[in-house]
C-alpha cells in the first residue's frame, strides 16, 4: 500500500506570549520556536506501521517555506521513503487554497497512491479542513477523526472514528481514500538527532507551489487579528510559594473537599 | 429566497444540544432558518422556521458522502442558501469540510463570534491565544460553530413548518458498521467531588506517580486532558473534555492544562475551578475562579510538604 502523508511545520505557541502587529494585520511569530504539527506526527507513525505490515511506501509531503524541510527529514527518520517540499513563502489561510494546491500537485506530477493521510487539524489554525476538501475534490471517500485502523485490505479498510463522550463508530471505507488521523491513535516512535542526521542524506525533492496554484482565488480572507475577549474572573493567588500553596489548601477546605 | 441552512447533528436518537448554537448564529444572520434532519422522532423544539426531514436513517445522514447527495437535492429544490451551518463536532468538522470541497464553497470552522455590521466571523488560532476575523468572498459560506458560543441567541419560533423530502441511495465508498463503547473504567471521574486534573504541562510520564501521590494526599481523583491521554500517560476513561467525560465536581484543580475549548467544554460547569499554569496567557485562566501562575511541579512538591 502506498501512502501519501502531509506534514506541516507549525509555531509552537503553547507557552509563548503572542503579539499582534501592524494594527491587527499580522501576528508576530519571529521569536516563537517551530515544530512538527502534533497530529502529523501520529499520521506519519500510522502510515509507517501500515507499510511495515503490507509493504509499499510512505511519501511525506509538506507545503511551506524552505524551513519545512525539517519536518520532511523527521518523517524520513520515522520511516518515510521520500520527502517532497512544495515550496511557498506565503501562508495560505484558506484551507480550500491549500487543498486545491495539493490536488493540482498530485495530479500534475502523477503521484501514485492508495491512501492519503492528513492530521485532523494543524495546531496553528485549527481549521481541520484540508483532508475533507481534498477528499471531495479528488472524488474519494473520506473520514476524519480516525482513532483506529482495524483492518487493511486491498480494496477497503475498517477504521474507527472518534465521536464524543468516549464513543467511537466503526466504518468501512473503500481504497483509494483520504483519512484524517486523530491524535492518540498510536504511540509515535522516538526520533533521535542521529536519525534525523541520517535522513538528511536522503534527497528531498523541491517543487514550486506557484506551478500548482488553483485558478480561483481564496474563498475567505482574514480581515484582521484580535486578542481573545478577557473575561478575567479568576482571583489570582500571588506571593511566595508556601503562602500561595497555603491559600490553595485553604480554598479546598472552605469548599469542603479537603480536611 | 435567501435562507440559512442548519445541518442538525443527531446521534442514537438524540438531537444534540449544540444544535442550539447553530440556531443561535442563524438567528443573528436573520434569514429564514431551514433545518435539515434525518428521519426519526427527535426533540428539536421550535428553533427553526422550517424543518426539512430527509427520509434516510441517521447513519446515512451522518456520512459526508451521502450528505453531499442530500444537499444537492435541497439546493435544486430551494436554490443555494446564503450560509450552511454545522456544529463543530466530530460529525460537523468532517462534513463541513467535505461539503465545502464538494460544492466549491468557502469554509470557516470553529466559529465562536459573528459581527453582523462588518460581516466577519471570529475563529480561534493558536489554541485561543489569537482570533482571526474572517470574511467570505462570495458564498454560500460553510461554517462549523463552537458549542456554547451562540445558544443564548437561539429564539423560540412561533411556528415551525415541517417538510419531507425523499432520501438518497447510500454510497458504497463509506458505510457504517457499528458503534464501539468505551472500555469500562476502574473509577468514574464524573462521580468525584474533587478532581486533580493534569495536562501537557507535566512534561513526561515519569511525573505521573508524583501527581498520583498528590491526589492520594488530597483525597482527590486524578484525571487528565487530551494530550495526557493521547500519550497514554493516563487511561482514556480518565479524560476530561468533549471526546472524554463532562465533569461537574465541587472543585476542579487543573495543573499544567492550558485550556483548549474541547477541554473547557468538559469542565466549565464545575463549582470551583482552580488553575495552575506557568503561562500567564493560558486560556484556562479565563474560566477559572482561582489562578496561580507558577511551575506546577514546585506547587505539587510544596503542597505535599505542607501536608506532611
Amino acid at each position: 500500500m502506498n501512502i501519501l502523508v502531509f506534514t506541516k511545520r507549525v509555531a509552537a505557541t503553547q507557552e509563548e506570549e503572542l503579539r499582534i502587529r501592524d494594527e491587527g494585520a499580522s501576528v508576530d511569530l519571529s521569536k516563537v520556536p517551530f515544530k512538527i504539527n502534533d497530529w502529523d506526527n501520529y499520521s506519519i507513525e500510522e502510515a509507517v506501521r501500515i507499510v511495515e505490515k503490507t509493504g509499499g511506501t510512505v511519501t511525506a509531503i509538506s507545503i511551506g517555506d524552505a524551513e519545512s524541510d525539517e519536518v520532511l527529514r523527521r518523517a524520513i527518520a520515522m520511516g518515510a521513503k521520500d520527502g517532497f517540499l512544495v515550496n511557498s513563502e506565503s501562508v495560505f489561510h484558506d484551507p480550500g487554497v491549500r487543498s486545491r494546491l495539493i490536488q493540482n500537485f498530485i495530479q500534475k506530477e502523477n503521484i501514485p497512491f492508495d491512501v492519503i493521510f492528513t492530521g485532523v487539524q494543524s495546531e496553528d489554525d485549527q481549521f481541520g479542513c484540508v483532508g475533507g476538501i481534498l477528499g471531495a475534490v479528488l472524488g474519494l471517500p473520506y473520514s476524519s477523526m480516525v482513532i483506529g485502523i482495524d483492518a487493511v485490505e486491498k480494496d477497503h479498510m475498517i477504521i474507527r472514528r472518534e465521536l464524543e463522550g468516549g464513543l467511537q463508530e466503526r466504518i468501512k471505507i473503500t481504497v483509494p481514500c483520504v483519512l484524517s488521523i486523530q491524535s492518540g491513535i498510536n504511540e509515535p516512535r522516538y526520533v533521535s538527532i542521529m536519525g534525523i542526521r541520517k535522513a538528511s542524506k536522503v534527497e528531498r525533492k523541491v517543487f514550486k507551489a506557484a506551478d500548482y496554484a488553483a485558478e480561483a482565488g481564496p474563498g475567505i480572507e482574514v480581515v484582521q487579528w484580535a486578542y481573545p475577549e478577557k473575561k478575567g474572573v479568576a482571583t489570582m493567588l500571588t506571593g511566595e510559594l508556601d503562602v500561595v500553596c497555603g491559600q490553595l489548601l485553604g480554598i479546598l477546605k472552605e469548599k469542603g473537599v479537603f480536611q | 429566497m435567501s435562507y440559512t441552512l442548519i445541518i442538525a447533528e443527531v446521534r442514537r436518537g438524540v438531537f444534540e444540544e449544540r444544535n442550539l448554537d447553530s440556531a443561535g448564529i442563524a438567528a443573528l444572520l436573520g434569514k429564514e432558518a431551514v433545518m435539515l434532519l434525518p428521519d426519526g422522532a427527535y426533540q428539536t423544539g421550535n428553533i427553526a422556521d422550517t424543518i426539512v426531514k430527509v427520509k434516510v436513517g441517521e447513519e446515512v445522514f451522518l456520512n459526508p458522502l451521502n450528505l453531499k447527495n442530500i444537499l444537492e437535492k435541497v439546493f435544486t429544490a430551494r436554490g443555494n442558501p446564503d450560509v450552511i451551518i454545522f456544529t463543530h463536532s466530530s460529525f460537523g468538522m468532517e462534513s463541513a469540510a467535505y461539503t465545502a470541497g464538494a460544492f466549491g464553497f468557502p469554509v470557516v470552522t470553529d466559529v465562536s463570534g459573528y459581527d453582523k455590521e462588518r460581516g466577519v466571523f471570529l475563529k480561534s488560532y493558536y489554541s485561543d491565544k489569537i482570533f482571526g476575523e474572517f470574511k467570505a468572498n462570495g458564498g454560500p459560506v460553510v461554517l462549523s460553530v463552537r458549542s456554547g458560543s451562540f445558544k443564548e441567541f437561539a429564539a423560540e419560533k412561533t411556528a415551525t413548518r415541517v417538510e419531507e423530502i425523499e432520501g438518497v441511495a447510500p454510497v458504497e465508498g463509506r458505510t457504517f458498521v457499528e458503534y464501539v463503547e468505551e472500555e469500562k473504567a476502574d473509577v468514574d471521574i464524573t462521580k468525584a467531588d474533587f478532581l486533580l486534573s493534569v495536562g501537557r504541562g507535566i512534561g513526561n510520564k515519569d511525573e505521573i506517580p508524583a501527581y498520583e501521590d498528590l491526589a492520594g494526599k488530597l483525597k482527590a481523583v486524578l484525571s487528565g486532558s487530551r494530550p495526557v491521554i493521547d500519550k497514554m500517560w493516563l487511561p482514556k476513561p480518565r479524560q476530561v473534555g468533549t471526546s472524554g467525560k463532562t465533569v461537574k465536581p465541587k472543585v476542579y484543580l487543573a495543573m499544567g492544562i492550558s485550556g483548549a475549548f474541547q477541554h473547557i467544554a468538559g469542565m466549565k460547569d464545575s463549582e470551583c475551578i482552580i488553575a495552575v499554569n506557568k503561562d500567564t496567557e493560558a486560556p484556562i485562566f479565563q474560566y477559572a475562579h482561582f489562578g496561580i501562575v507558577a511551575d506546577i511541579h514546585k506547587v505539587r512538591d510544596k503542597l505535599k510538604e505542607i501536608m506532611g
